[in-house]
């Protein structure tokens, strides 16, 4: 614990904390901030990474103070910066570089990245597979003072708008799959020799915010490795957890619960209970039951958080407790664009005119699936959940203790 | 992650509480005990009630002029504590009914009557029960048909109420009627003349049921709780306080049931594994405990919200029954899939958790009426028709 939080209780954090949200946050009712202008505003007045410790730019104070932060700004009804690129940079790398990086590349990349300066993102998953992650691919080898990176990273969410990624590449051939990664921070910049990224179309046909990158031989300072040569496994996991709770909203990812934002929502159960009207099915007990359902899964997400973060502050919920609420989160997701198919019927998939139109349930429904695969799909989370959390057998593996070479050797496909 | 309570960071008072009232379910009442008790037409011994009367299973909603006392101020997370524990070791005993009844009548009744009931109720000589749903089984404020009429003789009730807990324990109900059409609330002595009580069993090993008759039954001028026609809010409370207290209840149920079921499972072996390596089974006992997680933050919430008077307490209960009334039982029915062909025998303790939350699935409104009742909440925020 740093010294800030030994000297400053929540109680005084949230009285100066307050003054400072009404006098500097832009009302939730003005037109939305852009979300890099208001990380750099916080972080300029000493309230971004609130808790990071000061000497790599954060405010040197805990997840408590972090949690009465975004509470009061959502109770004062202000902007908060919100959105993918930073909760994945801040929510999700920067602690991951905080825990397991060094105190030079901490030095180097935290400030500008808690500054949103640099946007970071992950690059973990390949076209060959994302859940089983330690089955990397991706080249890395040292060579004197520095490493060459080649292979290629699928799946990378704003790729072709970020600065840095952190990538998990192999750097042993002969130790068994785990023992053989390495975790290693990668320029994005378009110059950088030997990187190309490309956009992947989505399925509703737009170009996506996920990206496919090629490494061809890119040299890479060895000082941009993250923790131990061969320990990127641990880091890969750390990445991962925190990835959960980010998606979650809690831990350092959490930025506050608004009930609003979801009441702008066109799939929100107010608006479908409009369409049920406006098409005539709202006498339907199935469509009423589906509505309220969505209403019901809505209402617990933030209060299950809201019950799993006070655990963590009492000690009560320790470890992968992300995972449930990730599950929990990308799950009801699913339910509630079925709902909206449901109450939308034809008009949900059909309109009129020559355009192509996205805005509709039927194309949500396209890419719904993303929240259950993302991040770790929602069986690698019940496996999480089942042998973490409860502590049940492990997967029998057919691979333990093998070298990876052994293992790849036996997974050509037999013709 | 199984056996964390519904309300993370009790006082020293509350955990007292509950360790006091858990080692007396395992001393006083075991599932042997329950078992035994199948076959007694009360479900429950009386000493027994007293016994745990004293322990202050009936005290938490009164005054403590009448000899009650809550722990921590906020009277339905208290009660909370114990519904818990009464759903990890299916206790028998009229205490939903006992403090729903404590609770309207502090809240509302005279003070003849406060006098008179509460503190016989709170030391187990006296049970009263809530006689509040009739033949329809509508858990709602508009839900009743029985009628108090003024007339030359005084007060009269006529009608039957049905579906009441511990009917035939019962020494007074507390009856929700209507006076002029309005919602009314009377105490009724059972012993009363116009006064039949039917007894009837429900699923429940133990919690027994009946219907109770009234005709031209003379109520007392003060055992009117709360003004004539003027009961809906203190109705609408005690639906609040029941379904609050049946949500920590299934909680209860559905966190012994995963718990036994999980210890069972690791050492049953087949295939030459245990069953619970089959991620087949893995991953419903993970969606298990993810349901169990969010059931233990509605029912904590819901207490808060009926603790606070908070003014979106219906919509959270109605989100709560859906929610808890349904995943709670879907827990312990897959535990019985889980638990295999002995999980269907009489032997095994799995039914006895069963019963009990098929039970209170329904009472007092099962999910699906709690959706519908949603969908209607919501529905009143959502502009004029079509
Ligand atoms: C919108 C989106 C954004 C993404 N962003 C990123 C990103 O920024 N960075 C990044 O690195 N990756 C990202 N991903 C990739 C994501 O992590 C992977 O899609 C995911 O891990 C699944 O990998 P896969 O697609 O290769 O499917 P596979 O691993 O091939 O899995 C296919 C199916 O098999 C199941 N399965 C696999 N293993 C098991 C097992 N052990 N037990 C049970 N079932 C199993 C899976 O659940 C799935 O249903 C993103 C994906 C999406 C859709």
């Amino acid at each position: 614990m740093s010294d800030a939080a030994r000297t400053e209780t929540l109680g005084e954090f949230r009285r100066r904390s307050e003054d400072w949200i009404a006098a500097n946050l832009p009302p939730r009712s003005a037109p939305p901030e852009d979300p890099v202008d208001l990380q750099r505003l916080l972080f300029d007045s000493g309230y971004a990474g609130i808790a990071f410790p000061e000497e790599y730019g954060g405010a040197g104070l805990t997840l408590e103070h972090q949690q009465v932060f975004y509470d009061l700004a959502h109770e004062l009804g202000r902007q908060v910066p919100t959105g993918t690129a930073l909760m994945v940079s801040v929510g999700m790398l920067g602690p991951t570089i905080l825990d397991h990086g060094g105190h030079e590349a901490k030095s180097r990349f935290l400030p500008p990245l808690l500054r949103g300066d640099d946007l970071w993102i992950q690059l973990l998953s390949e076209p060959r597979g994302g859940s089983d992650m330690a089955g990397a691919r991706t080249r890395l080898t040292r060579d004197g003072d520095s490493y060459v990176l080649s292979g290629s990273k699928m799946w990378s969410t704003g790729a072709h708008q970020s600065d840095y990624g952190l990538c998990l590449a192999r750097t042993d051939w002969e130790a068994p799959k785990h023992r053989g990664l390495s975790m290693i921070a990668v320029p994005l910049a378009p110059a950088t020799p030997g990187l190309v990224v490309q956009q992947t179309r989505s399925a509703d046909g737009t170009m996506g915010d996920f990206c496919e990158e090629f490494f061809d031989d890119i040299i890479l300072p060895s000082e941009n490795l993250i923790g131990e040569e061969n320990s990127g496994w641990a880091v890969a996991q750390t990445l991962l957890f925190h990835e959960r709770n980010a998606v979650a909203n809690v831990g350092y990812g959490y930025i506050g619960w608004d009930q609003s934002e979801s009441s702008a929502d066109a799939y929100e159960p107010r608006s479908l209970i409009g369409v049920a009207r406006q098409r005539g099915v709202d006498g339907s007990a199935l469509i009423r039951q589906l509505i309220a359902d969505v209403f019901i899964e809505e209402t617990v997400l933030p209060l299950t958080s809201a019950r799993v973060m006070t655990g963590m502050t009492l000690g009560t919920h320790e470890g992968q407790w992300g995972s449930l609420l990730k599950l929990q989160e990308s799950e009801a997701a699913i339910e509630k664009v079925r709902a909206a198919l449901a109450a939308c019927g034809a008009e949900g998939v059909i309109w009129e005119g020559d355009d192509i139109e996205l805005d509709n349930p039927g194309t949500e429904w396209l890419l719904a699936r993303g929240g259950t695969l993302s991040g770790g799909s929602s069986e690698m989370q019940r496996n999480i959940i089942s042998e973490r959390l409860l502590g049940l057998p492990r997967e029998p593996s057919v691979e333990r203790g093998l070298a990876f070479n052994e293992v790849l050797k036996r997974q050509e496909p037999s013709e | 992650m199984l056996g964390l309570p519904v309300q993370l960071g009790m006082t020293d008072e509350q955990e007292a509480f509950r360790e006091a009232v858990r080692r007396f379910i395992q001393t006083e009442v075991p599932l042997t005990k329950v078992r035994d008790l199948y076959e007694s037409p009360e479900g429950h011994e009386r000493a027994w009630w007293q016994q745990a009367a004293r322990l202050g299973w009936t005290s938490l909603f009164v005054d403590e002029r009448y000899g009650g006392g809550s722990l921590s101020g906020g009277q339905v997370r208290d009660a909370v504590i114990l519904a818990e524990e009464i759903g990890r070791g299916l206790a028998p005993g009229p205490f939903l009914p006992v403090n729903v009844v404590a609770a309207g009548v502090s809240e509302h009744g005279s003070e003849a009557l406060k006098e008179q009931l509460l503190p016989a109720l709170v030391s187990g000589e006296a049970i009263a029960v809530w006689a509040f749903a009739e033949r329809a089984g509508r858990w709602t404020v508009d839900g009743s048909e029985s009628a108090l009429e003024d007339t030359g003789d005084g007060l009269l009730l006529t009608g039957a109420k049905h579906y009441v807990e511990a009917a035939g324990s019962a020494t007074h109900a507390l009856v929700t009627a209507r006076w002029r059409g309005l919602p009314t609330q009377v105490i009724v002595d059972l012993d009363g003349t116009g006064v039949s009580v039917r007894r009837g069993r429900s699923i429940d090993m133990v919690r027994r049921f009946g219907v109770i008759g009234f005709e031209n039954a003379l109520v007392e001028p003060d055992h009117v709780v709360g003004g004539l026609g003027e009961a809906a809010e203190a109705i609408q409370r005690q639906v609040q306080i029941a379904v609050a207290l049946q949500c920590a209840e299934l909680v209860g149920i559905a966190d012994r049931t995963l718990e036994f079921t999980l210890d069972y499972g690791r050492d049953r072996f087949a295939f030459g594994r245990s069953i619970l390596s089959f991620q087949a089974l893995k991953h419903r006992i993970a969606d298990m405990a993810q349901w169990l997680e969010a059931s233990k933050a509605l029912a904590g919430a819901l207490a808060e919200a009926v603790d606070e008077s908070d003014p979106d307490a219906m919509r959270l209960l109605h989100v709560a029954k859906a929610y808890v009334g349904d995943k709670a039982t879907r827990i312990v029915d897959d535990c019985v899939q889980i638990t295999g062909g002995i999980g269907v025998t009489w032997e095994h303790d799995i039914h006895m958790y069963n019963r009990r939350a098929a039970l209170l699935r329904a009472l007092y409104g099962s999910p699906e009426e709690h959706k519908e009742g949603l969908y209607r909440l919501l529905e009143a925020t959502v502009g004029a028709g079509r």
